[in-house]
């Protein structure tokens, strides 16, 4: 998990807003205008919409969209609301009953690992045509995002504070109530900052699953009739709720708040500290296995109708004992396949991109102070609601695909590693200096390293982040892997297969986390040793 | 009200193979204040945390007032004031006091925090929050702290490490009174010799690591202890004892330590 806030040199704690929007106008401004030439050249390919045919679009159908807006920022504000408790409550957990963290942690990226994409049209089914998919998928969207930063600060307490509360013979309830729960609070802005944009992501991708109003919907007529204005209009105005969300928490926070939120966090890895041999089996097997008793519980308390519910049971007689399983199976691999030739390349040229992005700009100092701001904000902006930009512009090929992934993963990753790369501490910078070593020479030797922990941190994240990428394109463009394959199940009414994809899908990210992170402990085992504690 | 700490075959070792305490016997007696001098890093913190009931022994045991450690915890009688002063830093310096009421669950009573405040010198400063104080006066804070619980024993972790020298006197000449006349067993970490000699009843001489007994030396010295005591000939007797018994201990084991 990344968080990263503008260093207090970028934007200095206090002053507002204004200040930083100050600092970001020239860049935004220029990119307007060149939007707004490309726009008018292109008007004839049916791309992409200038600025002036957005506003005037927006204008034009101010009701509608603001009633649109409405009902989705209400969704994703309850989703909001509801994951945000959930986040905080399996923190105080895990907090309160430290034994409970390995199974905390697992159940949480297991959850957060479910496709979407699939996870939408079940809770559909359940809920029928209400606003609740909506929100049960922006709580799903954002609990996460707050947990780690919430785990990580409720640890990030000095020993010494937690001593003083023993030393009058209290117990973990009172250091969470005196001590964790006020140091952990800059910790849980940081993350409430990435949750808000992730909200009205999610209650988007839950209209997509067929609501009857809100952005979601709109996005998807304006996707059908190819109606352009519309589809840029919609993205922007995503785009700017999901930027002014990030920023108002922000400002709250610093107008509130006595100490900075944290720059950046950079949470231990998945497997924790029992992160080798039988402790982190004991930990798989019981993180396997609270998994499999809440998916049955949940089954059996809500009493679904066990022709599209599908228990554990029924999800392994498909794969396996079914007279169908060996086609069932077959059809999965291959939409498998088809999803990683996009998936993989997506995910490390984002990776690629945004480190080696990160790294030139560091070499000159100068535009840093530009980007980084900038980049957090962009970084905000839910890239699966502007797909349909990516899919008018790039088509509905393999190209949009892999490059919509890639942009997934590179802001996160861009972000974190120029925070990473600037974090390089100043003293063994000066000692460099002192030889007169030249930027290249301390980009090498000091800041790379210094990058390794927030890169890892950030490649880990964006498993779940870009398979949620590629099924989303997969469901609304391509047609084809296992995106396509889930939709088309959900359609069909072929549940067996829409639960088995689902399995399968989370699994495989839980692994791609987990095999990110072992490759993150190998490289810190050499660069970064302190991580591993 | 006054409590004895009695360690009988305490020993520490961390990790299975870093000896912190050699197996050590020592009574703390009620109402005394005992100073533990040694070398840094010689374990007589870990030999206080232990006390403290913040840290295992890894042999032998502790018992307070003939009941373990846990018992005076519960009771929340006794109070540490750290090396490290951890004030929270969203609280004021009276906020921070006021913690360790909570803390102990004692009702806070704004007369007897104000005289604290007066004592520890932070009078002006009662609703200034840590970061904008100095490092000393962040311990003075964390000394106030300690007190306000009307601890039956006190364990102070070299509390005035970062306490400049004039501050650092005027302490040591006026809190021995309060722990006098609370009747406080206190346990005072240091490696100013000066000072444990200014402060203590009784200086228990540690060897470097892993921590042995070296001397037990009484400080029979008039209270209350004025400034002007340390230019007396007795003061400086005691002074030169305890530095030939520091230097005894390196002696000691420097050969363990080159092996």
């Amino acid at each position: 998990m990344i968080i990263a806030r503008p260093l207090r040199a970028d934007a200095p704690a206090r002053n507002g807003p204004l200040r930083g929007l100050s600092r970001l106008l020239p860049g935004p401004l220029l990119a307007l205008l060149l939007w707004e030439v490309l726009g008018r050249a292109l008007a004839d390919a049916f791309v992409l919409a200038p600025p002036s045919a957005i506003l005037v679009y927006l204008y034009e159908n101010l009701g509608l969209m603001s009633r649109a807006l409405a009902v989705t920022l209400a969704n994703a504000a309850a989703g909001f609301v509801i994951g945000n408790l959930a986040a905080i409550a399996l923190a105080v957990l895990a907090s309160v009953w430290p034994r409970s963290d390995g199974v905390v942690r697992g159940l949480a990226l297991l959850v957060f690992c479910l496709p979407l994409v699939a996870t939408g049209p079940i809770l559909r089914v359940v809920f029928g045509p209400g606003p609740w998919p909506q929100i049960v998928l922006a709580a799903l969207a954002v609990y996460y995002t707050t947990l780690i930063p919430l785990l990580v600060g409720l640890r990030a307490v000095p020993a010494g504070w937690l001593d003083l509360v023993q030393s009058y013979g209290r117990g973990r309830l009172a250091a969470l109530l005196h001590v964790r729960a006020l140091a952990a609070l800059p910790y849980l802005v940081a993350g409430l900052q990435i949750a808000a944009p992730a909200a009205f992501l999610g209650a988007m991708i839950g209209e997509f699953t067929g609501a009857e109003r809100g952005m979601g919907v709109l996005t998807l007529r304006a996707m059908r009739s190819m109606n352009v204005d519309m589809t840029w209009a919609l993205a922007t105005v995503a785009t700017f709720v999901a930027v002014l969300s990030y920023l108002a928490i922000g400002w709250l926070a610093r107008r509130f708040l006595h100490h900075e939120p944290p720059v950046i966090l950079a949470a231990p890895t998945g497997a924790g500290k029992g992160g080798r041999g039988q402790g982190a089996l004991r930990g798989l097997l019981l993180t396997g296995a609270a998994a499999l008793l809440l998916w049955w519980g949940a089954l059996a308390l809500l009493d679904l109708n066990p022709f599209f519910a599908k228990g554990p049971w029924e999800v392994f007689s498909a794969l396996v004992l079914a007279p169908d399983a060996a086609a069932t199976r077959s059809a999965l691999a291959e939409a498998l396949g088809q999803t990683a030739i996009f998936l993989v390349p997506g995910y490390l040229a984002g990776l690629a991109a945004g480190a080696l992005l990160a790294m030139l700009i560091v070499l000159v100092p100068r535009i840093a102070g530009v980007a980084m701001p900038l980049a957090i904000a962009l970084r905000s902006v839910p890239i699966i609601t502007t797909a349909p930009l990516v899919v008018l512009i790039l088509g509905r090929g393999a190209l949009g695909t892999v490059v919509l992934v890639a942009i997934m993963v590179f802001f996160p990753t861009f972000v974190a590693c120029l925070h990473g790369l600037r974090q390089a501490p100043g003293r063994i910078i000066d000692v460099l200096d002192s030889y007169a070593a030249g930027p290249v020479q301390q980009l090498i030797r000091v800041r790379i390293p210094a990058m390794l922990p927030a890169f890892f941190a950030a490649a880990r994240m964006n498993v779940p982040a870009s398979v949620l990428a590629v099924t989303v394109v997969e469901w609304l463009a391509t047609g084809n892997g296992i995106g396509s394959l889930m939709a088309l199940s959900a359609s069909l009414s072929d549940y067996d297969m829409l639960w088995s994809s689902v399995v399968l899908v989370s699994i495989l990210s839980a692994l791609g986390y987990a095999g990110v992170g072992v490759l993150e402990r190998r490289v810190f085992r050499v660069y970064a040793p302190e991580q591993l504690q | 009200m006054s409590v004895s700490v009695v360690c009988t075959g305490l020993a520490k070792t961390f990790g299975g193979s870093v000896e912190a305490v050699s197996p050590i016997d020592l009574t703390f007696a009620a109402g005394q204040t005992t100073a533990l001098v040694g070398p840094s890093g010689c374990g007589k913190s870990t030999l206080l945390r232990m006390v403290a009931g913040l840290e295992e022994p890894t042999a032998g045991e502790i018992t307070i007032d003939g009941h373990p450690p846990a018992d005076t915890l519960r009771e929340a009688a006794l109070s540490v004031a750290f090396q490290d002063p951890s004030l929270l830093p969203w609280r004021s310096v009276r906020q921070n006091i006021e913690l360790a009421c909570a803390l102990a669950r004692r009702p806070k009573n704004a007369t007897d925090i104000d005289q604290l405040i007066h004592l520890v010198g932070l009078e002006g400063f009662a609703d200034t929050r840590p970061a904008e104080l100095s490092g000393g006066m962040r311990q003075r804070a964390a000394i106030a702290r300690a007190l306000v619980t009307r601890p039956r024993l006190l364990l102070l972790d070299e509390p005035f490490g970062a306490v400049d020298e004039l501050t650092r006197k005027q302490l040591a000449s006026d809190l021995p009174g309060i722990w006098e006349a609370r009747g406080t067993t206190t346990l005072l970490v240091t490696h100013s010799v000066t000072e444990a000699v200014m402060l203590a009843d009784r200086i228990v001489v540690l060897s470097p690591r892993p921590a042995d007994i070296v001397a037990d030396i009484p400080v029979d010295l008039p209270r209350p202890r004025r400034q002007t005591l340390s230019r007396e000939p007795q003061f400086a007797r005691i002074v030169e004892r305890v530095f030939a018994a520091l230097s005894q201990g390196m002696a000691r084991n420097l050969p363990k330590a080159a092996q």
